[in-house]
């Protein structure tokens, strides 16, 4: 028995905070799953008030990783130095003929339009956690609304793209990887121009490619690159390689499985892109 | 009724959740975390066993509430999970007490196996995917790891004379 503002009570049995917390608790699911907008304050101020729990939870294991650099055996050093002397020659023949084109491509489109090619500004930025799941594939990163971050933005690797911002919160941001399976990105086959959409599944580096009629022409093997369609991830960048294509007669569709380009699982830093504002201004038509 | 625990009584409640949340973030190479077991799950368990009259179904929702925040799960998703594993353990305490050592982590297993299902049931509804087999294998761990978990927190109980 208690008392609460004069009234003698009984204490609720579990059952009764049961019921009430269930009510309580959907009301919040219900919330945070379709009136995001509203509950995204309260959202960033958590994942402020959490930050320090998830840097201390990732801080053995960064102790730990500078510990495997350092134990290293001599044979494993020389293999790895003739590895990469071979790789620094290939990549330096690559670099020399990379120049050569690249200067001829400006010249052409100065040619062309008078402009440069439209770029892009880029920072990188460390990955502080990464949350994978079969729902969610999020990574968190240590760049916020103070390094002029912002939801939508594109996220990409060395090897392709990595997902986009949805949440930005002061120090911090989250980035959902392009597995996520709310994840959709307009692509294009390099082989031949087939336009598809790669969707996450969940899993990681698992993607798939639905909605291609059993026409399409696409095969294991074939790269897909963003379109730029939708205007959030830049255009012509490598986003899948399609692994699986199996056709059933009985449905409308192909049943495609892709791989991420993207190493999802070896990140320690991303590239986050701005568009460069700066766009040239069109020829006066009629001058 | 309410025997008013010291405050280092309390700390170490609180420290033994607080351990358990670190071992749940901490990173782990994908094929040993998918056999990640479900730590705060266990401690809670452990707690709701050991003081029932304290640690129960509220404590448990607002500690669910904290996972929500670090998991970056829909808000109330863990809660609720953990509200009806504090419920369920509650409910059966006193059988669960007396049970021999494996029958009882089997037991624990399956509650925690059932407030999972929860978790599950209210992702697939809300984000509408499919659960896959692998999200099977935390539960398993679970079970394995009860009956160690269970001596190792017994000792810190005695030791911080929680009872």
């Amino acid at each position: 028995m208690g008392t609460f503002l004069g009234w003698s009570i009984k204490r609720p049995s579990s059952l009764t905070k049961l019921i009430l917390l269930t009510c309580v608790s959907v009301v919040l699911i219900v919330l945070n799953a379709h009136h995001e907008h509203e509950t995204h304050t309260f959202r960033s101020l958590m994942n402020r008030a959490t930050y320090p729990v998830q840097t201390l939870a990732t801080l053995p294991f960064s102790a730990t990783k500078h510990l495997d650099q350092d134990l290293r055996t001599n044979a494993d050093l020389r293999r790895a130095n003739h590895r990469l002397r071979l790789r620094d020659l290939k990549l330096e023949a690559h670099l020399t003929r990379f120049d050569a084109l690249r200067r001829e491509v400006v010249h052409l489109t100065k040619l062309l339009h008078g402009t440069r090619l439209p770029g892009y500004r880029e920072t990188l930025a460390r990955v502080l956690a990464v949350s994978s799941g079969p729902f969610t594939q999020r990574l968190i990163l240590n760049e916020g609304r103070r390094s002029h971050i912002y939801v939508g933005q594109a996220v990409i690797d060395a090897h392709g793209i990595v997902g986009q911002i949805v949440a930005v919160g002061p120090d911090t941001s989250d980035v959902m990887l392009i597995t996520d399976p709310n994840s959709g990105i307009p692509v294009v086959s390099q082989r031949n121009g087939l336009r598809a959409i790669v969707f996450g599944t969940g899993s990681t580096d698992g993607l798939k490619v639905p909605y291609l009629t059993v026409t399409a022409d696409i095969r294991p093997g074939d790269i897909l690159v963003s379109s730029g369609l939708g205007g959030v991830y830049p255009p012509g960048y490598p986003v899948a390689r399609v692994t699986a294509v199996t056709s059933n007669p009985n449905l409308a569709f192909l049943k495609v499985r892709a791989v991420a380009l993207a190493r999802l699982n070896y990140h320690t830093h991303v590239l986050l892109l701005w568009p460069k504002k700066s766009q040239p201004k069109r020829g006066r038509v009629g001058g | 009724m309410d025997s008013s625990f010291t405050l280092s009584q309390r700390a170490t409640i609180v420290a033994t959740f607080a351990i358990g949340i670190l071992l749940t973030l901490a990173p782990l190479p994908r094929a040993i975390g998918v056999l990640r077991p479900d730590w705060v799950a266990l401690i809670l368990v452990y707690w709701c066993l050991a003081i029932p009259d304290r640690i129960g179904v509220g404590s448990a929702w607002i500690l669910g509430l904290v996972l929500d925040g670090l998991y970056g799960s829909l808000l109330g998703e863990q809660a609720l999970a953990k509200a009806l594993l504090a419920f369920l353990t509650l409910r059966f305490t006193l059988r669960l007490r007396v049970f021999p050592r494996w029958q009882q982590s089997l037991a624990v297993g399956i509650l925690i196996a059932l407030s999972d299902l929860l978790i599950l049931m209210v992702k697939s509804l809300v984000q509408g995917t499919a659960p896959i087999w692998s999200d099977t294998a935390p539960m398993i761990a679970n079970v394995i790891l009860w009956p160690f978990l269970f001596t190792i927190l017994r000792e810190v109980r005695r030791r911080a004379k929680i009872s």
